[in-house]
Order: C-alpha cells, then sequence, then structure tokens
C-alpha cells in the first residue's frame, strides 16, 4: 500500500511539474506577442537546464555587426518529447529561431520553435503560444 | 549386473549433482519476487563514509572553521578498489581544485541533484520501489529519484544529472548501465567527480535478507588512465517505522545560491 502510494506521488510530481511548467509563469508577463521575431544565428552553445533550457545564437546585423541573442525554450524533459536531442544542436550549426522578443526590447527571446539546416522543424515546449505540444 | 552398476552410478551422480553445479548458488534467505527475481524492494542506506570522501582519508577539518568539528570529515576507509583514483594529470588538479573549493562548488552545498553512483551513499536513505516491470529509486536527498527502464535499452538523448539507467538481471544480481550523466555532479564531498562521458556499471547483489552489495565500475577516458570500481554495503532499514523524510534543500541553498543577489 505504502509502495503503490510512493509511486503515485512520484508520478503525480512528475505530471505537476510538466504541468506546472506551463502555468508558472504568463508568457505576457515576459515577452512581447506583438514582437514577433525570425532569426538566424550559429549555435553558441546550449543550456539544458530547467525550468527552462536556453539555447544562445550569434546573429549577424543586417549592418555586419554580430549579436548574441538568448532564446528561451520549453523544460530538457518537453523538449525531448518533442523530438530534441543533443544531437540536434551542436554548436556551430546555423538554425532558424521563429519566437517572441522579450518586453525590455533586448536580445532576448521566446521560442516558438528552431528550424535545423536539414529543414526538420522543432518546437520548444514552454510558455510559446506557438508549440503545439507533447508528441 | 551392468544394469544395477548403471543405477547405483545414476544415483551417485544424482547426490552429488549440486556440488558439480558451476558458478554461484542462489542465497535461499533473501526476499523474491514472483518470478523468482530478488525482491529489493525496501529503504536502503550505507553506513560508509564515502560520502565525504570515497578513498581512504583521515579525519579532516571542515570547509568552515565556523562550525568546529561540526562538518568536520571522520576519517574512513575508501571505498575505491586497488587504491587512489586513476586520474590524469589535468583531472587530478581539477579534483584538488575542486576539494580547495567545496564549500561553495560541491553541487550537493547547493542543493542540486547528487548523480550517480553519489545518491547511493549519500547520509540519507532511499528506497527501492520495484515493479515486475521498471525499478524505481527514490532518494530522501532532495527528493532525486531515477527510473531504472528493465526492458529494451534506452538510448540517452540528452544529459541529466541522474543520467539514463537501463538495468537486466545477472542471476541475482542487477546490473545497471549508466550513460548520459550531465559531468556536473560530485562523487562525494571531497571533489571526485567523473564527466559527462562517463560510463558507469552498477551492480547490486543480495547477500543477506537486509544487505545489499553495491559495486559500481567508472569508465571516463577523458578524466581516468582506466576503468576503476568502487564497493559498498548498503544495509536495509528494517525499523517499523522506517520511510523516507523530506528533504528539500533549496530553501536551505538560497543564501549560498543567490544572496549577493538580495537588496540589501
Amino acid at each position: 500500500m505504502r509502495i503503490r502510494a510512493l509511486v503515485l506521488t512520484a508520478l503525480c510530481g512528475s505530471l505537476i511539474a510538466a504541468v506546472g511548467a506551463q502555468a508558472h509563469h504568463a508568457f505576457s508577463a515576459e515577452f512581447d506577442i506583438n514582437r514577433p521575431v525570425t532569426l538566424q544565428g550559429a549555435i553558441t552553445q546550449m543550456e539544458w537546464i530547467n525550468p527552462h533550457a536556453w539555447l544562445h545564437i550569434d546573429v549577424t546585423e543586417e549592418d555586419g555587426t554580430v549579436a548574441s541573442w538568448a532564446i528561451e525554450l520549453g523544460p530538457p524533459n518537453s523538449l525531448v518529447r518533442r523530438g530534441w536531442s543533443r544531437n540536434s544542436v551542436p554548436v556551430g550549426i546555423v538554425v532558424e529561431v521563429e519566437g517572441h522578443q522579450s518586453i525590455d526590447g533586448g536580445r532576448r527571446a521566446n521560442g516558438g520553435s528552431v528550424v535545423l539546416p536539414d529543414g526538420t522543424r522543432l518546437f520548444t515546449g514552454g510558455s510559446s503560444p506557438d508549440d503545439n505540444g507533447d508528441q | 549386473m551392468p544394469h544395477r552398476k548403471g543405477a547405483l552410478a545414476f544415483l551417485i551422480l544424482l547426490l552429488l549433482w549440486p556440488l558439480a553445479a558451476t558458478g554461484q548458488q542462489p542465497a535461499r534467505d533473501i526476499p523474491r519476487m514472483a518470478d523468482g527475481r530478488p525482491n529489493l524492494n525496501g529503504i536502503w542506506q550505507t553506513l560508509s563514509t564515502a560520502h565525504w570522501d570515497i578513498e581512504d582519508h583521515p579525519a579532516y577539518a571542515g570547509p568552515m572553521s565556523e562550525t568546529g568539528a561540526i562538518g568536520a570529515a571522520p576519517a574512513g576507509r575508501g571505498v575505491v578498489d586497488g587504491g587512489p583514483i586513476p586520474y590524469r594529470p589535468a583531472a587530478l588538479e581539477q579534483r584538488d581544485l575542486n576539494f580547495a573549493n567545496r564549500r561553495t562548488g560541491d553541487p550537493e552545498a547547493r542543493c542540486f541533484m547528487p548523480g550517480v553512483p553519489r545518491a547511493n551513499y549519500m547520509p540519507y536513505p532511499f528506497q527501492i520501489v520495484q515493479s515486475d516491470r521498471d525499478i524505481l529509486m527514490v532518494y530522501e536527498y532532495a527528493t532525486s529519484s531515477r527510473m531504472i527502464h528493465m526492458g529494451e535499452p534506452e538510448e540517452s538523448l540528452i544529459d541529466t544529472w541522474m543520467g539514463t539507467n537501463n538495468g537486466r538481471w545477472n542471476g541475482d544480481t542487477l546490473v545497471v548501465e549508466v550513460t548520459g550523466l550531465n559531468g556536473l555532479a560530485w562523487l562525494d564531498r571531497a571533489g571526485n567527480f567523473v564527466s559527462n562521458q562517463a560510463r558507469i556499471e552498477e551492480r547490486y547483489t543480495p547477500i543477506g535478507n537486509a544487505y545489499l552489495r553495491y559495486e559500481a565500475r567508472i569508465e571516463d577516458p577523458t578524466v581516468f588512465t582506466r576503468p576503476w570500481e568502487i564497493s559498498l554495503l548498503l544495509y536495509k532499514r528494517v525499523e517499523p517505522d522506517a520511510q523516507l523524510m523530506e528533504f528539500k534543500c533549496v530553501e536551505f541553498a538560497e543564501e549560498l545560491l543567490y544572496g549577493d543577489l538580495t537588496k540589501d
């Protein structure tokens, strides 16, 4: 009986963690639905961390300068459920990111999806309104 | 006449057969599941000092003189087979640096998950929940847990604190292959570590109804010159009221982690 309760608690805990990640903050508190961005850049770092994984890319601006952007993604577990793996995002590959810029206009965006060099589109989970849900 | 000799030989063979059986005699006094496999369900904890330092060590002062003898490491025999850990020279320097910075650098101080194998010899109990399919290990420390997949081995897709764990039975020994560790956890409070290239093979062998022999083979060519092993005993917590308590340590680590961000 105790064992069953423990397993149920562990399962509920992980369920709550998954649902909680989408409820723990509002997208609109940090990002602007009216500032959609499409960025192309080379990956410099992928942080597989909770509660949000972060993808860092170097974007070459129109005037030639290179700017570093931070893209907020969902939690690593959500990414895995959307087809991400450590081999998806090696440093150096050029990806296209669709998302929404932060309210303060800084080089930070909530990522909705990421298109890999071979054309594969990976959705990002988390609080993005463009997300397609667990697969 | 020949038939009687044959019958006699057969009878002798029958009586001596158990002695001729090769391999380990299965332990008769261990609990078993319905399918005959060992039943590892229960709450387990080590009594070793491995969580302080997995190598042989005398008692030594803790990282904070303010707490005096509290926080000092007790003396302990190492759990490493065959002497010191075979570090590469650069990795040994990193280990010594870790030790010097352990007050703030130890992921345990920050309430990060302990990783494998450290989770199994923390000074907190853990519970093995064994179903007829997979095996769940739940750790009191920071409510960490890991699922041992007993079916077809799963590939590790990303690096995590507790790794990707694939298990199988080898006789009465549970063998667990661990990959996909993130290289951020330590092996003890002394700064011993592995990288995210580590492959760990654990072996859990019941040696009585309240004891498990726990062994782990650690392979990481980027850190060590050869694979090496640790070995220790896990004791079953058989008190009638034995249970995991709650040790959610994030609040204890808040000052350490974020103290410099507060306004005052």
